[in-house]
């Protein structure tokens, strides 16, 4: 059965065990962008019953899918936001028998796990950027600050509808606060702070989604799988 | 479809929407979870305003204002999973990841790049190279009102660029990135093609002094108006929030998969400046994007403003392809 006008070629597809070829140094880091399960099926399914079930996972927009013999290999392209298996790109499921009942075995791969493993590492190289402009750029963005500073030390008044309610009036700097500050430079605006932030939020979010997707995509093809 | 007609147009002609403050869903549950989605929204602003009004010195700082702002976002990410507004509009992991990487470029080379061609920067050039001085008498006023006045000059302009990426085909290139998200949800507003975002954060507040603690509490007011724009929170909005301030119900309009429906709308903070210019529509829409809400990659969503103007100069003034060629209609 093929779902859309496109199929994949299985040939292409890299096996669900590791090889003991070139490719087989392959799986000590394909875990971080490959998704791999193991499901056993209810009593009396074989694989055209467990594939009828799991059809609606592969009859969503932009999924191709190509399903024979004990076999069902599927691609995705700009998957809609809300589809169930919309972090996977390729994948393949087979149906296998074994002495306690037929097993399925999935193995998906996901653009979006990688992605969100090598962000870290590209917000990092923003920070390095951040902080090579900004000693590039040090000279002339003290001599901005400067300029900027002393517009700041002038003391305003509020306004006298202000002073009624109470605001609080601005302040001039303290004189050592002032020369530490001037010290600092220009250094706020081409700090590498946030970039690190959203580096370490992107590991975070890794670890989140390599182990939330893996349960969710289980569970769900065990309870399609069990299913009436 | 036959859609409804709001003043001479018709709206949701394409994909279904629903017009009129009547026919939008309350929120539904018991009095606490009604009273909270319907006092959350003034609650927060008029607490703001407090806090930035009288916070001492020593706290109103631009550090104390990205704290707020950051646990502000978790609280609402938080209220998104207690009532969303869509089911269809659920945050998943992905779509998390995607909006935060838009929040990060932001924060990081968006930043870098604004720091040298930025507005503020531009017009500080400006006005030292022709030895002017900034329109001082903007710190004289009360605070309040330069809040205000901060605010409404950066959203009259923001409108018109708005409006302008609408009608424009270079400028709409840039902008139509953003349209092509598929729900909103608290960072969406973030999404978009850099160029974009660097455009539609042009303005001409530069020009005006004023005090550091009325550019706290414009912020504080942008912040706890302009972040509902993006938002899966259903809210009863007060009628008078709603008047003057944009809603995720205008902005969800804005984004609807009905053309006509995303000609309105506009304004980021104050719909009352889409109201001024007829550019308003009260209602809601549930189904968003572009190309029948075709979800573009991040990849395409950084390319697709070049690769598409490429394809349209080579329409127009490339050598003509007799054997693709397809007769207009």
């Amino acid at each position: 059965m093929t779902g859309m006008t496109q199929s994949m070629p299985g040939g292409d597809l890299p096996g669900m065990a590791p090889h003991a070829d070139g490719r087989s140094w392959m799986r000590l880091i394909d875990w971080i962008w490959t998704v791999r399960g193991e499901l056993p099926l209810p009593a009396g399914q074989d694989a055209d019953k467990a594939f009828a079930k799991l059809e609606p996972f592969f009859r969503e927009p932009g999924t191709s899918f190509d399903q024979a013999e004990g076999r069902l290999t599927f691609t995705k392209k700009d998957p809609l936001a809300q589809d169930k298996m919309s972090i996977y790109d390729r994948g393949e499921l087979r149906v296998e028998s074994q002495p306690g009942g037929g097993v399925l075995r999935y193995w998906m791969t996901s653009k979006s796990l990688l992605f969100c493993f090598l962000a870290p590492l590209l917000f990092v190289a923003f920070g390095q950027i951040i902080v090579g402009v900004g000693i590039l750029a040090k000279p002339d963005a003290e001599q901005a600050d400067k300029k900027k500073k002393e517009e700041k030390d002038k003391v305003r008044e509020l306004h006298w509808i202000d002073q009624m309610l109470g605001a609080p009036a601005p302040e001039k700097p303290k004189k050592d606060e002032k020369d530490k500050k001037k010290d600092e430079g220009g250094k706020d605006r081409f700090s590498p702070t946030s970039a690190y932030v959203f580096a370490g939020l992107f590991a975070l979010l890794y670890v989140i989604g390599r182990i939330l997707e893996d349960r969710l995509i289980s569970r769900r093809f065990l309870r399609s799988l069990s299913g009436g | 479809m036959n859609g409804v007609r709001v003043g001479n147009r018709i709206i949701g002609a394409d994909s279904p929407v629903t017009i009129g403050w009547e026919n939008v869903p309350k929120v539904e549950g018991g009095p606490f979870k009604r009273l909270f989605f319907t006092w959350f929204q003034p609650a927060v602003l008029f607490s703001m305003i407090l806090f930035w009004y009288y916070a001492p010195n020593s706290i109103a700082k631009a550090s104390t204002a990205i704290g707020i702002g950051i646990a502000f976002r978790a609280l609402l990410l938080a209220l998104e999973w207690v009532n969303p507004r869509f089911k269809s509009w659920e945050l998943t992991w992905k779509e998390c990841v995607t909006d935060l990487f838009y929040v990060g470029l932001g924060y990081t080379i968006l930043n870098l790049v604004d720091n040298f061609i930025g507005s503020d920067v531009l017009i500080e050039n400006l006005l030292s190279s022709f030895d002017w001085d900034k329109f001082a008498w903007f710190t004289g006023l009360p605070l309040l009102v330069q809040a205000f006045l901060i605010l409404f000059i950066f959203d009259f302009g923001q409108y018109w660029m708005h409006r302008g990426m609408h009608n424009w085909y270079p400028l709409w290139l840039t902008h139509s990135v953003h349209h092509y998200i598929t729900q909103l949800n608290i960072n969406k507003g973030a999404v978009g093609n850099p160029v974009e975002l660097f455009l539609i954060g042009l303005g001409i507040g530069g020009l005006f002094d004023f005090l550091p603690r009325a550019a706290l509490l414009a912020g504080a007011i942008g912040m706890s108006i302009g972040v509902y724009q993006h938002i899966n929170v259903r809210f009863n909005t007060p009628a008078w929030w709603r008047f003057l301030f944009n809603t995720t119900e205008h902005h969800s309009l804005h984004h609807s998969l009905d053309f006509e429906a995303t000609r309105s709308n506009y304004a980021s903070n104050f719909i009352f400046i889409d109201r001024m210019f007829g550019t308003c529509v009260d209602g809601e829409a549930e189904l968003l994007g572009m190309e029948g809400g075709r979800r573009m990659s991040i990849r395409e969503q950084m390319t697709y403003p070049f690769t598409e103007g490429w394809k349209t100069m080579k329409e127009k003034f490339g050598k003509a392809d007799d054997t693709h060629a397809v007769p207009a209609e």
